[in-house]
């Protein structure tokens, strides 16, 4: 039989579409998404050893406005540009539609997401279904004050004019769909050190072309 | 130069972005920026490199196609510079995916900025590395990452930790390597290392036993102490949430104890204490604590806990489920659904508070209550439950209600002890949401209430009652009209009155009023209304004097636009008319159904005995109705004269008249020469009530001829049980069917099932070609809508050929009114050697949305 985490087993299969009612000699083959789904599929559904599923990680991060604009998206797992447009619009529909007093939790295609709102803003992350939803709240919290500090009270258009520094500190924070760092002093210790090695840089880049600049006068 | 801080570039597209007002403005700047940008790549522009590719992500975000700077990012890493790394890899983590090859040309730059001096840089690269890399570049870079972890710098050893979960997760065997470091990590005192190294750890321990055995045994101890020593910790402010010490530590030890402690009495045991320790004394009056709590009521669950402390456990859920956050009230009914496995007794003395949620205002709370509710539900308590669920039922919202009457019919199906609870549950359900009642539920209803002789005219009193207040639930109508036509005499003449009954006096034209009210209500669908004309023929012979009434209203359905009824009426009107003197034998009562063929076909048991009987439920149950319409039923006219031949020359039928009418009507009785297969006969007298029959009846084919036409209508149905419906219908010696008795027998398999889909599979083989079999594919709609653009597709392992024919049709209707079928031709070139097996996806459009099913069939028959 098959395997079907192994890469090997791809090419064992070949799939048929049935041809439309209308054309009966039409058949085309289509190989690959029928495929990748399974495997996504098989891997999600994968159960632990002990046939006990084990929390694990944070799939994205977005970040919505009221108004259904994404302010920033960070992909952890594999989606394709399709899928993640998709996956935007969907979520968009169902968490802005949810009322105030609700759970911050939505179950959605077999995950759940758990979202907060900040004024216009809101932050929500795609998680597994057996993370810690209350973990990631706080997640999201650490987030948002990090963020304050950074910019000083921080308000949506902060994050649209700098949506480089957001993906900056948010890299601090989150890797690989993990927490890297607990403490927001550290965090804003290390983006500002980074700053101040792109300040330095900067610096000598415009000496040095004012120098060529002047130089070809 | 830099963009950012002199910036005004970037500051001015995003404003005149910001400031159009129409999609098609912000069209038209978004395509001009990325002409400019365009035309600066191709000049290889090297000042505005940064500043380009910042706006291309700005841009991407709006959701514009960027692909065209996917190289610039890779020109930027290849850069000397921090600033120009630092844009350039987020960049590379934004504009790509793993999956794109551009990425392979980035692993030599990634090796470089691992290896480089400056730690910022070598951050950058770990970040990149760990949010998009895949499994090629994980076995390139692995070394370098595991060096990393070695190193002296707390940051970089963190993203390094966490850069080696991606890796592990890509590729799994080079788990080993990362043991040793992965187990020195916890010894750190950075907290961001002892996060990243505990994460790295819990990852380890899911891919490779041989790790989970190796941490087991030396870091235990490690975790407790880490555990004890930030719970114990005094006040630090640069970790301090609400007064607790890093939580985030506290929830990811307690989550690789939970990994450690699992099935392992020892280390179980080795943690008691602390476990216990941060259960009581973890402050619950924040969202941290109660984070906290959770993860560690969960932990507790997990591993080998003493029962003190797991009663401990149970009662921090009960306080969870009685605050008045609805998120601790969602997490606490999500644990106690795990709970419920490890302790279910613990978990019912919380029924009540379970039984509120279920009527909670929040979807998400409602959903996971009902869920965990229906796994409660014992013999013991399903009488007050159900009461609760059903009287909630009434005020529930409408997109609610379908979840909520699925659950407690199959509640009330499942732990009924008595029938006259079961009868009366499923009455108020059905004139409280009968709407929502699925077709097999009621069907199984009237099973029943046909076996309880004496509950009969019980059933139809209070269904007669409900009727008059629930008019517009139509299970319920459907269930009342049969109901009242099989036992009208018990309503009208007080039969068998229970003492909980309140009197009542039903006159014979009330009843027949019902029946026609339920008859010509305009909301009613053609199976009630065809039901509604069968119940008043019936009544027409109990009910002497209102038959001229009764043969006034069905005339009027003479002509009626849908054919089946039309049909019927006319039918049914020569019955009236002409055939008084069998009209009485005609009619008679049902015989009673076989309650335990029927739950046996409803289970779907593949027992080979039902196997043609399952093959041909979903085109008898329902989808009949539309074979008499929509393909070529025999015009009514002929079978008039059918009728006639048969009641004035009795004597060409010597084997039973009535029988062979009863069946034409599809009213029929048992069949007596049928008794060959015996257990699914009766079953399908039920199915033939609702709908024309085909039950089988193979009486004397000298008289059928008289009908050819029909031989088209019997073609569409599945071969195995039309051969005798061809017999009777258009005089083909049974040999003219396909010469099936040399077929091999192998049962039908429910190939696929979900909420919305249901797949059956029949097979045929010729002897003489063992490897090919013919796969008859039947499609059924289980879901309230119709699905449309229905594709089915299937693969096979590589040693089967298959061969698939075009679907009868690519719509679906609902409730299982109709299938669809399907001809597939294996060929097991490796026959008697390797098993048949197949995936199925199924692509369809449901309430206008696109759907995609897929499944894996391994339960073929042996042999195949």
């Amino acid at each position: 039989m098959w395997k079907i985490s192994s890469s090997s087993s791809r090419s064992q299969f070949r799939i048929r579409r049935s041809p439309p009612t209308a054309t009966w000699s039409l058949r085309c083959v289509e190989d690959i998404v029928f495929e990748k789904n399974c495997e996504q599929e098989r891997r999600r559904k994968s159960v632990g050893r002990f046939g006990f599923y084990f929390p694990t990680m944070i799939n994205f991060v977005l970040l919505i406005s009221r108004q259904g604009k994404v302010r920033l998206t960070k992909w952890y797992s594999t989606y394709s540009q399709k899928e993640r447009t998709k996956v935007i619009r969907e979520l968009s529909g169902v968490i802005l539609s949810r009322g105030p007093k609700l759970c911050n939790f939505v179950e959605w295609r077999g995950y759940k997401v758990v979202y907060r709102r900040y004024a216009s803003l809101y932050f929500c992350m795609c998680i597994d279904p057996d993370d810690n939803e209350l973990e990631i709240l706080e997640i999201i919290h650490h987030f948002v004050e990090i963020l304050d500090r950074y910019f000083g009270s921080v308000c949506e258009l902060d994050l649209i004019f700098n949506f480089h520094k957001a993906y900056y500190i948010l890299d601090e924070i989150l890797l690989a769909g993990e927490l890297q760092e607990s403490s927001k002093k550290t965090v804003a210790r290390l983006i500002a050190a980074q700053d101040s090695l792109v300040e330095t840089a900067k610096e000598q880049a415009s000496s040095i072309s004012n120098i060529i600049a002047q130089a070809t006068k | 130069m830099n963009p950012f801080s002199s910036g005004t570039r970037l500051r001015d597209m995003i404003r005149a972005i910001r400031a159009c007002k129409t999609a098609a403005e912000e069209r038209a700047v978004v395509r001009k920026e990325c002409a400019a940008i365009r035309a600066a790549i191709s000049e290889n522009d090297q000042d505005y490199r940064h500043r380009n590719l910042a706006k291309l992500m700005f841009i991407h975000m709006l959701g514009y196609p960027t692909h065209f700077g996917q190289m610039e990012c890779l020109k930027l890493i290849a850069s000397a510079g921090f600033p120009e790394k630092r844009i350039g890899y987020l960049g590379l983590m934004l504009l790509l995916d793993e999956r794109q090859e551009v990425l392979m040309l980035v692993t030599n730059s990634l090796k470089q900025d691992l290896n480089h001096s400056n730690q910022y840089i070598v951050g950058l690269a770990l970040c990149a590395l760990g949010n998009i890399c895949s499994a090629e570049m994980a076995r390139d870079l692995a070394p370098e990452v595991e060096r990393l972890l070695h190193g002296r710098d707390p940051n970089i050893k963190k993203k390094a930790a966490l850069c080696s979960i991606r890796i592990i997760r890509k590729v799994p065997d080079l788990a080993e390597n990362f043991m040793g470091p992965a187990a020195s990590l916890l010894k750190e005192k950075h907290h961001g290392v002892l996060i990243a190294g505990v994460q790295l750890c819990t990852d380890l321990c899911k891919a490779n036993t041989d790790a989970l055995e190796y941490l087991r045994k030396n870091c235990t101890e490690g975790l407790v102490r880490i555990l004890k020593d930030v719970s114990n910790s005094p006040y630090a402010p640069e970790y301090d949430i609400a007064g607790i010490t890093d939580p985030f530590l506290h929830i990811r030890v307690l989550r690789l104890m939970r990994m450690l402690g699992q099935e392992d009495a020892d280390s179980s045991e080795y943690m008691n204490d602390i476990l216990a320790q941060v259960a009581t004394k973890t402050e619950s009056n924040k969202n941290v604590g109660n984070a906290i709590l959770y993860e560690c009521v969960e932990t507790i669950m997990g591993i080998e806990a003493t029962s003190g402390l797991r009663v401990l456990a149970i009662n921090i859920l009960g306080r969870f489920l009685s605050n008045r956050d609805n998120n601790i009230r969602y997490v606490a009914l999500n644990m106690l659904m795990k709970a419920i496995t490890v302790d279910a007794q613990a978990v019912q003395r919380h029924r009540t508070t379970i039984l509120e949620c279920v009527k909670d205002s929040d979807a998400s709370i409602r959903k996971r209550a009902l869920e965990l509710v229906f796994l409660l539900v014992n013999d013991g308590n399903v009488k007050p439950l159900a009461k609760e669920l059903i009287d909630y039922l009434e005020v529930s919202d409408q997109e609610f209600k379908g979840d909520l009457t699925a659950k407690i019919c199959s509640i009330v199906e499942k732990f009924s002890q008595e029938k006259l609870w079961y009868i009366d549950q499923m009455f108020k359900v059905l004139s409280l949401a009968g709407n929502y009642v699925k077709d097999d539920v009621w069907h199984a209803l009237i099973v029943v209430i046909s076996n309880a002789p004496d509950l009969q005219g019980y059933s139809v009193r209070s269904l007669y009652r409900a009727l008059q207040t629930s008019y517009e639930q139509e299970s319920l109508v459907r269930v009342a009209v049969w109901c009242i036509g099989e036992y009208g005499e018990m309503l009208v003449n007080n039969v068998g009155v229970l003492e909980v009954e309140e009197p009542m006096t039903v006159t014979e034209s009330d009843a027949v009023d019902a029946v026609e009210v339920a008859l010509k209500r305009h909301s009613s669908d053609m199976t009630t209304r065809a039901m509604s004309l069968i119940a008043l023929l019936k009544l027409s012979s109990r009910f002497t004097p209102t038959s001229e009434r009764i043969k006034e209203i069905v005339t009027q359905h003479k002509g009626s636009v849908a054919l089946e009824l039309q049909q019927r009426s006319i039918e049914f009107n020569s019955i009236i008319q002409r055939h008084q003197n069998i009209k009485s034998s005609l009619v008679e009562r049902m015989p009673v159904l076989d309650e335990a063929a029927y739950l046996g076909k409803r289970a779907g048991s593949s027992q080979p005995t039902l196997s043609a009987e399952k093959s041909s439920k979903p085109t008898t149950s329902a989808a009949s109705l539309k074979l008499p319409n929509g393909v070529a039923k025999p015009p009514a006219a002929p079978l008039v004269d059918l009728l006639d031949l048969s009641s004035d020359d009795a004597p060409v039928l010597p084997s039973a008249p009535n029988d062979f009418l009863n069946d034409l009507l599809g009213i029929g009785l048992p069949n007596s020469s049928s008794s060959g297969a015996a257990p699914s006969t009766t079953t399908d007298l039920l199915m033939d009530l609702l709908s024309i029959g085909t039950s089988p009846a193979q009486n004397g084919p000298s008289d059928s001829n008289v009908v050819p036409s029909s031989a088209k209508a019997a073609e569409s149905k599945p071969a195995p049980v039309t051969a005798p419906v061809m017999d009777l219908l258009d005089g083909l010696p049974s040999n003219a069917s396909p010469p099936r008795d040399e077929n091999l027998v192998y049962p039908t398999i429910t190939a696929f099932e979900s909420s919305t889909l249901k797949i059956a599979f029949s097979f045929e083989k010729q002897p003489e070609k063992p490897q090919v079999t013919l796969i008859s594919a039947t499609f059924t709609n289980l879901s309230s809508s119709t699905l449309t653009n229905f594709i089915f597709q299937a693969a096979v392992p590589k040693f089967v050929q298959l061969h698939l024919d075009p679907a009868s049709s690519s719509t679906l209707p609902a409730n299982g009114n109709g299938t669809i079928t399907q001809s597939l031709r294996v060929t097991n070139t490796q026959h008697g050697q390797k098993p048949l097996a197949m995936r199925v996806r199924m692509a369809y459009k449901f309430n206008d949305e696109d759907k995609l099913e897929q499944g894996q069939i391994s339960n073929f028959p042996p042999g195949l």
